[in-house]
């Protein structure tokens, strides 16, 4: 996926931004809270998006993330409060956020009895797009997928679906795009496959909300990170804000068998601590992780051990 | 009204693929033959209705219940398993088409698939020497009882909580609409009490319909009930993919 290809497939892009969001924020969440039956799945979220940011969703499963990209992508109602995106209410201009938006869920929502081709088709003249012919041969080169144009994507592999999700969010040329944990069960080299990607549509200005609980994708992808709990943002800034918040050091020592972390601000103040402690020591940056257990007292993969 | 032809192509798309599958096409068609081949031979050389024979009796019935059967079995399927299971159906939600146009895209699918079966037990009853003759209104009742029982699919296939949701529906809604409205015999053998439940069943108005021989203000009445059932289900179905919410 060359760099030089995804601009020229961008420019080809016809401007679909009102004038007022090309100036002010992309994403605009004003106390937005969600109530499934007695679950309070979002609790008065609010956050602001600015063109071109790459940001990260970081929670465990079921923080609310998933709620959060429904919502914006007008998949689901609020039960109070507002967003808008480009400019546009997702709840009183459905039509108008969703000509500006792509969407790939967490589940791979292609249609397996179909081809990759019919599959962009389907998706392609829902949006109306008028040389659709050659925007889904392009689309598919730049997935890698051409040889497999007119193969049904049940005989894909999980990878290849998961590129061609991807790829159809894409084939709109979106101002906004959204990746609900873009990289869920993929081998390593899919996953930087994928991370170039972002990193590519970042360099044409794209805006990207996506969502994970992988650590070190936020760490490696995302200008701004919010991290969600139970409903609830209770950080956000930049990566090396967040660390820099918590202490940038972490000292990890062994203790009646389990395994204790200390925050510290400096190696040197690491290393002084560490004369006490007996046994093995570690010494390292810290990360986001570090900071999520620091507010929350929890693990974010915890769910899934 | 533009949107509502790539939903539409879709599910021709699917329709396409697995009729290529010759063991479910025979499987859908299965039941309607059935009961044309058990009834209509084994019934039929010793009844007659309305001085004509029980074959000619029967098979508008069969058309009229397939084609109810088949636009809304395949419609109420392809949404519950679309949006619970496979989540194709929130692609239409997210993209920038009309309610309306997701709605009649689906219909007019379901359609298509009511009028292909339709035309196979058509055909069949041909060989097997029905003396069919086509009467003014039995393609606009055909017309209208696909549109009517797909409409209702949509909404079916919109609030089912699970696949079993569609098949409890199916029974105690359809399968005995199927066996009362007139299929196989004339509503006015039934007790009067049950012929004015049944009256307000569409499917008995699809049938007199199929085999009315004059346009009295009576068929009047009938085309006006399938045609007051068809928008209000529509109706129903674009209010549901309106205030669509997970």
């Amino acid at each position: 996926m060359d760099r030089r290809q995804w601009t020229a497939f961008y420019l080809s892009a016809p401007p679909r931004l009102p004038l007022a969001s090309v100036f002010g924020h992309m994403i605009n969440i004003d106390h937005i809270t969600k109530i499934y039956g007695a679950i309070r799945a979002l609790d008065s979220l609010t956050l602001v998006i600015k063109q071109g940011e790459v940001f990260g969703l970081l929670g465990p499963n079921g923080a609310g993330k998933t709620t959060t990209i429904k919502i914006l992508t007008t998949l689901s109602k609020p039960t109070s409060g507002r967003a808008a995106i480009g400019g546009h209410d997702v709840e009183k201009e459905p039509l108008a956020v969703k000509n500006i938006i792509g969407v790939a869920p967490q589940e791979i929502n292609l249609d397996k009895e179909l081809t990759a081709e019919q599959n962009l088709r389907v998706y392609g003249m829902l949006h109306r797009l008028d040389n659709l012919g050659r925007d889904i041969k392009d689309i598919l080169e730049l997935a890698g997928l051409s040889e497999r144009s007119n193969h049904l994507v049940r005989d894909f592999s999980g990878g290849m679906q998961r590129r061609l999700l991807i790829a159809r969010a894409l084939l709109t040329k979106p101002n906004v795009l959204f990746l609900d944990e873009p990289t869920v069960g993929l081998d390593p080299q899919v996953r930087r496959q994928i991370w170039d990607l972002v990193r590519n549509l970042k360099e044409n200005g794209t805006t990207v909300f996506l969502t994970t609980h992988y650590i070190e994708e936020a760490e490696a992808l995302c200008t701004r990170v919010g991290i969600l709990s139970r409903g609830r943002l209770i950080a956000l800034g930049t990566p090396q804000e967040l660390k820099g918040e918590v202490g940038g050091f972490v000292l990890e020592y062994q203790e009646n068998g389990n395994t204790r972390y200390i925050l510290c601000q400096s190696r040197e103040e690491a290393h002084s601590l560490s004369q006490s402690k007996k046994g093995p020591i570690i010494i390292r940056e810290s990360n986001l992780e570090d900071v999520f257990i620091k507010l929350t007292g929890e693990r974010i993969g915890k769910a899934e051990q | 009204m533009f949107g509502s032809y790539p939903v539409f192509l879709r599910e021709m798309m699917l329709f396409r693929r697995r009729f290529l599958r010759l063991g479910y096409f025979f499987s859908a068609m299965f039941a309607p033959l059935l009961y044309l081949l058990a009834f209509g031979l084994g019934l039929g050389h010793r009844i007659s209705i309305a001085g004509g024979s029980y074959l000619d009796f029967l098979l508008p019935g069969l058309i009229a219940m397939s084609s109810m059967n088949n636009s809304y079995t395949w419609i109420a399927t392809s949404l519950t398993v679309g949006r619970l299971h496979f989540r194709t159906f929130q692609i239409f939600i997210q993209s920038p088409v009309s309610p309306f146009a997701i709605v009649l895209g689906e219909v007019l699918a379901g359609m298509v698939r009511g009028l292909f079966a339709s035309s196979m037990i058509l055909l069949v009853g041909f060989f097997l020497g029905s003396g069919l003759y086509f009467i003014p209104l039995f393609i606009p009742a055909l017309l209208l009882n696909c549109f009517l029982f797909a409409s209702l699919g949509v909404v079916s296939g919109l609030k089912a909580k699970s696949h079993e949701d569609t098949a409890t529906f199916s029974n105690f809604f359809i399968l005995p609409m199927a066996f009362f409205g007139g299929t196989f015999f004339p509503v006015e053998e039934m007790p009067r009490w049950l012929q004015f439940v049944i009256r307000l069943l569409p499917l008995a108005h699809t049938n007199k319909l199929m085999r009315a021989k004059c346009m009295g203000s009576d068929c009047l009445f009938s085309l006006a009930v399938l045609v007051i059932f068809a928008v209000i289900f529509f109706v129903i179905s674009i209010h549901l993919v309106r205030t669509y919410s997970e």
